[in-house]
């Protein structure tokens, strides 16, 4: 890894204590690692860094950690959109497909048409 | 401190074992390492089967932790973390996929493949990069507990009664025996990592607090400013400072056999079934580092979880007392814990944290189902409150 793993090793609860090099590392990891169909991935970079991006006193990484934390919001908004709209169109027209809605289903609720 | 993951973990089995039937249903397969049937036409053989069913169960965690500590004896780190990572990785997705589809028919509601690709596919590599890697110890912290919950659930389901019972009464004594005997393995393991002065092995370990490894010195010797970051680099990754020589605590092991039964042939499942085990065995409860760059904290196995877990689940899944039964091994079990907990303070060095735990609960589990409920009943037959 890079110099940070010289002063930790371990998990991170502590956002306090690592270098702020590490923080933008992690946040940005966290950010590009959403692409790969992680939603929730953004949604813990967005509550994990949303201290460190609003609520502290400036330092020089903070404006990307705000940019990241930014971006990740708006990608975890755009996905719960999709999957909101896709659940509620699957759940009200499963019946109505047939054999399509139950191809699609894992599991189909016993007891209706 | 350690006693809300616990009960977390206890509840999160106890919710999924009343309401989920599956869990309790007996669907007539074993696991590979239990061959002997219990619905045997004689009660002694029934006992036979259950013995032999616990002893082939405990040899094979012995074999396991055996192979464990030569592994890590001779170095052969990548082999190791290699294990746990791919037992991990079944857990998360597999396990965590059957148990989403249990809850699902239970409740009645449909889902379709997509939402639940992407639901398990989140859950599996957010939990895998939190455990592994770097992620916030909350988050790590409640992956564990649940993976924990879920290895306690495929227990309970593929043991059959007495053999799980024994299993548990024998994995405390096993673990007693390892970890205080001089040369019990897990011993030997925990002495081998104070010797290199390197932290055994990340993710198996639930910790309270998160420690800053500055110096990876043994709290029982002085604080020694050399730090060792380099050989300890592939080590590291994730967890948790080890500061005491943290049990290996494996989550993984899962059977193979309950995999091919499942009609998956995933061979390799053998070692991951194994090192949950040994892990069990390992040293649990550790005492918190004393350098002043950390944050103290208490470190307990995940197979502790596991176990704990199974027992109350166990009670509460075939106790003809119900709620009562439950509720005293919950309470047996934190007993135990803090009795536990109090030797590691007096004594601040690892300890097992089965047999304390497991012995009150067996001991209440037994004598709240066939003591205290035909009490409790009768008194309400009778109409006599006391």
């Amino acid at each position: 890894m890079d110099l940070s793993s010289v002063f930790f090793i371990g998990n991170i609860m502590n956002l306090e204590r690592i270098p702020n090099e590490e923080k933008l590392s992690l946040c940005r990891r966290y950010y590009l690692g959403g692409f790969a169909f992680l939603p929730f991935l953004w949604l813990v970079n967005v509550l994990w860094f949303f201290r460190e991006a609003f609520l502290k006193p400036t330092y020089t990484e903070q404006l990307q950690i705000k940019s990241y934390v930014k971006k990740s919001a708006l990608g975890l908004i755009v996905w719960v959109a999709v999957l909101t709209t896709w659940i509620t169109i699957f759940q009200h027209f499963r019946a109505q497909w047939g054999e399509v809605g139950d191809y699609l289903s894992f599991t189909i609720p016993l007891g209706t048409a | 401190m350690l006693f809300i993951p616990v009960t977390l973990c206890m509840v999160v089995v106890v919710a999924t074992i009343k309401s989920v039937s599956f869990y309790t249903q007996k669907d007539g397969q074993q696991l590979i390492y239990t061959p002997f049937r219990e619905d045997t036409e004689t009660v002694g053989q029934r006992a036979l089967n259950s013995m032999l069913n616990a002893a082939i169960m405990i040899s094979v965690i012995v074999v396991m932790t055996l192979v464990l500590v030569v592994l890590y004896k001779y170095r052969c780190y990548k082999v190791i973390q290699g294990w746990l990572f791919f037992s991990n990785l079944l857990l998360l997705f597999f396990f965590s996929f059957i148990y989403l589809g249990e809850v699902f028919k239970t409740y009645n509601v449909a889902m379709d493949y997509f939402t639940l690709a992407v639901i398990i596919w989140n859950f599996g590599v957010v939990g895998m990069i939190c455990i592994h890697w770097k992620g916030p110890l909350r988050l790590q912290q409640a992956y564990l507990i649940m993976i924990s919950a879920l290895m306690a659930l495929v227990f309970i389901k593929y043991l059959p009664e007495w053999t799980a019972w024994l299993i548990l009464a024998a994995i405390s004594v096993y673990d007693l025996l390892a970890v205080l005997c001089p040369k019990g393995p897990l011993r030997i393991l925990v002495e081998t990592a104070q010797e290199r002065n390197e932290p055994i092995f990340p993710a198996l370990i639930y910790s309270s607090t998160m420690v800053w490894l500055f110096n990876m010195a043994d709290s029982a010797e002085p604080r020694n400013n050399s730090s060792h970051p380099v050989p300890q680099q592939e080590n590291q990754g994730e967890c948790l400072r080890e500061l005491r020589n943290h049990t290996p605590e494996d989550d993984g092991g899962f059977t193979p056999a309950w995999v091919n039964q499942q009609q998956h042939q995933l061979g390799p499942m053998q070692s991951t079934e194994d090192s949950r085990r040994e892990i069990q065995e390992l040293p649990s409860a550790r005492p918190p580092p004393v350098e002043d760059e950390e944050e103290r904290g208490v470190k307990l196995g995940l197979g502790d979880f596991i176990f704990y877990s199974m027992l109350v689940g166990k009670a509460s899944a075939t106790a003809s007392g119900d709620w009562n039964t439950t509720i005293a091994c919950f309470v047996a079990i934190l007993i135990g814990l803090c009795l536990t907990l109090l030797l590691l303070a007096i004594f601040k060095k690892a300890l097992p944290a089965l047999p304390i735990s497991i012995t009150f609960g067996l001991v209440f589990y037994f004598a709240t189902d066939n003591l205290v409920r035909p009490f409790m009943d009768q008194l309400a037959v009778h109409q006599f409150y006391i």
